[in-house]
Formats: C-alpha cells, sequence, structure tokens
C-alpha cells in the first residue's frame, strides 16, 4: 500500500478499532434467540405489525415524508431512478 | 462457534487497518468509515460459517466492504437529493472529512480531486493508485472485467491530472 494516503486517524485509533470489532462476536452470541422464542416472537411481531398497519389505513394516513424517504433508500432506489421519476403535480 | 470466533479474530488482526482504508477510500470520512467497519465485520461474523475456506479470504472481505461502501454512497446520495441538499455538497464532505485530514495543500487537492470521480471510478483508482491490487484481484472483487478496469483506471487518472492542472 502506497505511503502517500491523504487522509489520518485519531492516535490510537486502530488499537480501539481492533478492541471494538473483537466484541462482535460477544454481542452477536448474547442476542442469540433459541429458535422456539425466535418463532414466538416472529409471530407476535407479524400481529404488532398487522395491527398497526390495519389502523393506519383505516384511518386514511399517508406516509409521513420522512417514512417515504426512509422506503426510498431502504427499497435501492437510486438517484438515477429519482431523476427519471415523472411526478403528478 | 469457538472455531468461528477465532477465525473471526484473525481476520480482525490482519484486515482491520487495510480494510480502513480501503473503505476511507471510497466513502472519505472517518466517522462514516469508523460506522461502515461494524457494520461490515458484523456482515463478515454472520457470513463466516457460508466462507468456503478453497476461497481466498482478502478477496471476500474486500467484496463485503466494497458493496456496503458502494451501497453507503448511493443511500447518501437519495438522502441528499431528497433533502434537497446540493450533490456537491456530499462531494465537499467525502473531500473534506475533518479533523482527520492531511492539511497539505497538495493532499487537499488530491483528496478533492478523487471525491470528484464517479463512485465506481474512485473505487478502481483507490485500490490499483493506493491499494496496488493487481486489475485480477479487483476484478475478482468487483465483478468487473480487467479490460474495463484498466480502461476505468485510465480515465480516472487522467480527469485527476485534470483537476488538479485547473487547480493550481
Amino acid at each position: 500500500m502506497k505511503t502517500n494516503i491523504p487522509y489520518s486517524t485519531p492516535e490510537g485509533y486502530f488499537e480501539s478499532l481492533q478492541n471494538r470489532l473483537s466484541e462482535i462476536p460477544a454481542r452477536r452470541t448474547r442476542f442469540n434467540f433459541t429458535p422456539y422464542l425466535a418463532l414466538a416472537a416472529s409471530f407476535v411481531m407479524a400481529l404488532l405489525v398487522g395491527n398497526y398497519i390495519l389502523m393506519k389505513t383505516a384511518g386514511n394516513q399517508s406516509a409521513s415524508d420522512e417514512e417515504i424517504v426512509e422506503y426510498l433508500i431502504e427499497s435501492g432506489t437510486t438517484l438515477a431512478q429519482l431523476e427519471d421519476a415523472v411526478y403528478d403535480l | 462457534m469457538q472455531e468461528q470466533e477465532i477465525f473471526f479474530n484473525d481476520l480482525v488482526r490482519q484486515y482491520s487497518e487495510p480494510l480502513y482504508w480501503h473503505v476511507r477510500g471510497i466513502v472519505g470520512s472517518h466517522d462514516d468509515t469508523d460506522d461502515l467497519l461494524q457494520d461490515i465485520f458484523i456482515k463478515v461474523w454472520k457470513a463466516i460459517p457460508g466462507f468456503r475456506g478453497d476461497s481466498d479470504p482478502f478477496t471476500w472481505l474486500w467484496r463485503i466492504a466494497t458493496n456496503e461502501a458502494l451501497s453507503f454512497l448511493r443511500k447518501a446520495k437519495v438522502r441528499a437529493a431528497l433533502s434537497f441538499t446540493s450533490i456537491d455538497k456530499e462531494a465537499e464532505r467525502i473531500s473534506d472529512p475533518t479533523p482527520f485530514f492531511d492539511g497539505d495543500k497538495a493532499m487537499r487537492a488530491l483528496r478533492k480531486a478523487i471525491a470528484s470521480l464517479p463512485d465506481k471510478q474512485r473505487l478502481v483508482f483507490t485500490m490499483r493508485y493506493y491499494e496496488e491490487l493487481p486489475y485480477e484481484q479487483i476484478a475478482a472483487i468487483t465483478g468487473t472485467s480487467e479490460g474495463a478496469l484498466k480502461a476505468s483506471y485510465h480515465i480516472a487518472y487522467e480527469k485527476i491530472k485534470v483537476f488538479l492542472t485547473n487547480t493550481d
């Protein structure tokens, strides 16, 4: 790797980075539910999400601007697609 | 599980620093790079059970990291467009990630030049020029042909030269 990279890092950064990254297995393991608990949790989540959607649609509420923005970002929308989109005014 | 953890820690020890520079070359900002590395290594941890030992860990890691970094940039651009932030402001953020930048004027100009490149050209330039990876390896990481990579690098190099000449 070249040495004339035009960036720098805080002092001691890479030591602390390795320490933080090394904690990932413990964090991921700690939150590992058993298959039965995971199934029960999925069922409860499905009920809650379904109930939320029903309440939202029953009230004819539309998504907020923030919700639309987050949806577009997370759905993989590209900048080119946004620019090509035709909006009904 | 213990074997997975040993392998993961070996990857962290061996690759966390070079991977940092790889991601930093793509996204520019130290803080964004730091956040991304957490996400990348979480993905790596989850992907280890499916990792075939016969493939090269370097290429495997770099592929995960590159996809995450490019995805981050795409989301940032869409978010900027939707909040009517100028794309130039995004380029500014990529090129001048205070306070962790080299204050040398020439380095700042070079950073701005690199930030002005399209994302994939910046990626190829970073991997070839700074990381000194062979085209064969870049092709394996990006899934792009060597010919296309060479063309992309040449164009990026010429653009940077023009940018720096105009900045002087």
